[in-house]
């Protein structure tokens, strides 16, 4: 049995948090260029922060959403800030539990994820369409925020089989 | 399990971030996305995404390598039955080519001369850096790509990028090993163009699709779709001459450009060191005033004459 999360170091869960926001960032490069520019491709920062957000709340903070944005726009080498924001505003939203009381259980984590990519994606529209001054093209974020999701119910599927009751935990 | 279970309870209870560390960081964010802005980048962010490209080119290089390797096994795969027929085509090609070649050389030595007489001096072919792409930094706000090359290899920002087939972009920020290719797709890239037939003059302006338009072509503009579309050098960007694509019409009926450097991955390129003609008020003529002495020029203030060269 495991000790409780207070009663833990939280250095292996940080180190976890910054390789799997690392490889995150990684695959994106890596699948831009194995697939080329424009194919559509789950978002998997967004994917690697809510997870844990789940698993060791603390640790996902507004700096770091900040700068887990900062990280992703400079590896797609677009204008700073973009995903930054939509990532701001997707956790300013959807990340409150206390709120909805939906705690880790599957469906409404579900639930709350797809309200957190939607919040995210037209964040990025929103924040990518002001900084290059037109409106971005809506229907790859869209594919991408699909693909997000479903890869995500996909992951939080196979850990809700395996745990038996909870998800990501 | 209930000690694990309620371990999250206590932990989701106690998870509430000040609405001012979110206000603070939002701020942040807005002032990166103010700052950033690809029409009006702010230098020091410029210089600090060259030196993260930099930090980021070993990483990158390791990954892409496999994946190049990858990449290019994929066509030949796909390909491997119609290798002989297209080897047949190609010996006759080879044929047809020997003959033009011959032509080429004749006029390549008649340019020379040519030039020797008229003394004209234009950008230096043999100059051009050759580069490999690293990672194609492309999303649905910007069509851009990482290349091995930087200010250590002489690339400077603005420099045309062209691959095999034609004009891909041009740099911008330029890190000490690695620099950013914007290609002609992105929302920013404005070039000055022309027709190869009629010189009918346009702006290629990118809008993220495959297929950048053609803006500010006249009412009435000698146009046919096919015709082979080039850099005007107008802008004092580009130099003059370099194949850009072929212009196609829409399905609105507007004029777009089939891009040549699409016809393959792109991997290797190069960029051109081309330097735009200096502004008249930025390279004022040196005259030494005398006693109705004819002015001095000095040989800087004259231009070279890019558009000679870049037609040839």
């Amino acid at each position: 049995m495991r000790a409780p999360l207070d009663q833990r170091s939280p250095w292996p869960g940080i180190a976890g948090l910054l390789i799997s926001l690392w490889l995150a960032l990684s695959i994106e490069a890596v699948a831009a260029r194995l697939f080329g520019s424009g194919a559509p491709f789950p978002n998997f920062v967004l994917i690697a922060l809510f997870i844990w957000s789940i698993r060791r709340p603390f640790f996902v903070s507004p700096p770091l959403v900040l700068v887990a944005g900062l990280a992703h726009d400079l590896f797609s080498g677009g204008p700073l800030g973009i995903w930054a924001l939509a990532y701001l505003a997707a956790f300013t939203i959807a990340r409150d539990r206390e709120a909805d009381g939906s705690g880790a259980d599957f469906g409404p984590m579900a639930a709350r994820f797809t309200v957190l990519t939607a919040v995210a994606t037209l964040g990025a529209w929103a924040a990518g369409s002001a900084s290059t001054g037109f409106p971005a093209p809506l229907g790859g974020l869209i594919t991408e925020g699909v693909l997000t999701i479903l890869v995500f119910l996909a992951f939080g599927w196979a850990f809700a089989r395996r745990k038996e009751r909870t998800a990501f935990y | 399990m209930v000690q694990r279970r309620s371990a999250r309870r206590r932990d989701e209870e106690g998870v509430r971030f000040s609405p001012w560390l979110f206000a603070i960081c939002f701020a942040l964010a807005g002032a990166f996305l103010y700052a950033d802005r690809p029409d009006r980048r702010f230098e020091p962010l410029s210089d600090f995404r060259a030196s993260f490209n930099d930090a980021m080119l070993p990483l990158l290089q390791t990954v892409d390598e496999p994946l190049r390797g990858f990449g290019n096994m994929g066509p030949w795969w796909r390909r491997h039955f119609e290798l002989a027929e297209e080897n047949r085509a190609l010996r006759l090609q080879i044929a047809e080519l020997r003959a033009w070649r011959d032509v080429a050389r004749s006029l390549q030595e008649r340019n020379a001369r040519y030039r020797e007489v008229l003394d004209v001096q234009g950008p230096d072919v043999g100059r051009r850096i050759t580069a490999w792409t690293v990672a194609d930094q492309s999303s649905d706000f910007v069509r851009s790509r990482l290349i091995d090359a930087g200010a250590e290899d002489r690339v400077r920002s603005g420099y045309p990028v062209v691959n095999l087939y034609g004009l891909v972009g041009r740099t911008v920020d330029v890190g000490r090993q690695s620099s950013r290719v914007l290609m002609l797709t992105d929302f920013n890239s404005r070039i000055a163009v022309m027709a190869d037939r009629s010189n009918a003059r346009a702006l290629l302006v990118g809008d993220n699709s495959d297929f950048p338009r053609l803006d500010y072509l006249g009412r009435d503009p000698d146009l046919l779709p096919g015709d082979r579309i080039v850099t005007s050098g107008d802008d004092n960007v580009m130099p003059r001459g370099l194949p850009v694509g072929e212009a196609v019409i829409d399905r609105d009926g507007r004029w777009r450009v089939a891009l040549y450097h699409r016809v393959a991955p792109i991997d290797l390129v190069w960029v051109w060191p081309f330097e735009p003609v200096p502004d008249p008020a930025d390279d004022p003529v040196s005259v030494l005033e005398g006693d109705g002495a004819a002015p001095v020029v000095t040989p800087a203030a004259v231009p070279d004459d890019q558009g000679a060269e870049g037609e040839g």
